[in-house]
């Protein structure tokens, strides 16, 4: 059989990119790919529900019928009660025209 | 030194055929070759384990989701070039491999069907290099022509140039030789002779040429 090389290998050519190896990175990764159907196939799942966006916190008293009437409400939708926090707060601010 | 990841999500597309030819003739030009079987089916680690592994090249089996991207970053290294053969199945491992790919080269079979489900690939690199905010450079490769183009084949090629998609030149025919892979292990230059041996290896050469001009940016 022929030994002969069609090309060589000019190893100073081949080049490496730099890639993001970072945890947000392949969360983004993985949510692009989840929403074209490549799921996990690994048998060893992650349990319990995802880890929700969101993380960032208000710390707002409220009187005790307006916190039960927020409870109330995202329970009736199923939602968190940030979801109607940022309702709100859009609402607030289409009012305002800030 | 680049990380080519040979993705479809399409079974049977050739994909395990393009990683060996690939691996073998880079191996051959003088290439140091790391290849990652990722594939449940262990067609790779099959392959190796039927003959000797050509000179500068390392076959890696079992590699899961978990490990992937370690894995590569591990071996993308001064030196070597790495070619990650995937399952034929939508997965994260796909998704995860992909994110880490010099070149993605996606093999399909010129059938509808092969294109419909291989067109899922380019989805899903698009949909990464918008994440990721960087190009994944990208490119099909017709797997299991024949001598005589079809009109489905024409149609299909047609359709991915006219939406921007790089296609390599040679496509890799149906070749006696390239099956006869899983059967005698090494490469195609030391198996005994099957059916055109020449043509095959002067196929998978500017194949594996094709793909060599990519790495290095002159396509």
């Amino acid at each position: 059989m022929s030994d002969g090389k069609a090309f060589n290998i000019d190893l100073g050519r081949l080049k490496s990119r730099e890639k993001d190896h970072d945890r947000q990175a392949m969360e983004k990764v993985e949510r692009a790919g989840e929403d074209l159907g490549f799921v996990s196939r690994d048998g060893q799942k992650r349990r319990g529900r995802r880890p929700s966006l969101r993380t960032g916190q208000v710390h707002a008293k409220v009187m005790p019928e307006v916190s039960e009437a927020i409870a109330n409400e995202a329970k009736r939708r199923g939602v968190q009660q940030g979801v109607l926090i940022e309702e709100a707060w859009a609402l607030y601010i289409n009012r305002s025209d800030i | 030194m680049p990380t080519v990841v040979i993705a479809s999500p399409k079974g049977g597309a050739g994909k395990s055929t393009a990683a060996i030819l690939l691996g073998t003739e880079l191996a051959h030009a003088g290439a140091q070759v790391v290849m990652l079987d990722c594939d449940p089916n262990r067609s790779l680690t099959l392959w190796a384990d039927r003959g000797p592994l050509p000179d500068r090249m390392q076959v890696l089996s079992n590699v899961s989701e978990s490990d992937i991207v370690k894995m590569i970053k591990h071996h993308d290294t001064d030196g070597q070039i790495v070619v990650v053969d995937l399952e034929g199945v939508a997965s994260r491992l796909v998704s995860r491999a992909i994110s880490q790919a010099d070149l993605v080269v996606i093999p399909m079979r010129a059938t509808t069907l092969d294109a419909t489900i291989g067109v899922r690939a380019l989805q899903l690199i698009a949909e990464e290099e918008e994440a990721l905010d960087r190009t994944i450079p990208h490119a099909v490769v017709f797997t299991m022509t024949k001598a005589i183009r079809s009109k489905q084949h024409t149609g299909i090629a047609g359709s991915l140039i006219e939406q921007g998609v790089d296609l390599i030149s040679p496509a890799l025919m149906e070749r006696a030789a390239f099956s006869a892979l899983f059967e005698f292990g090494g490469d195609l230059r030391h198996m005994p002779p099957q059916g055109n041996m020449e043509g095959a290896i002067e196929n998978a050469a500017q194949f594996a040429k094709a793909v060599y001009t990519r790495l290095t940016g002159e396509v």
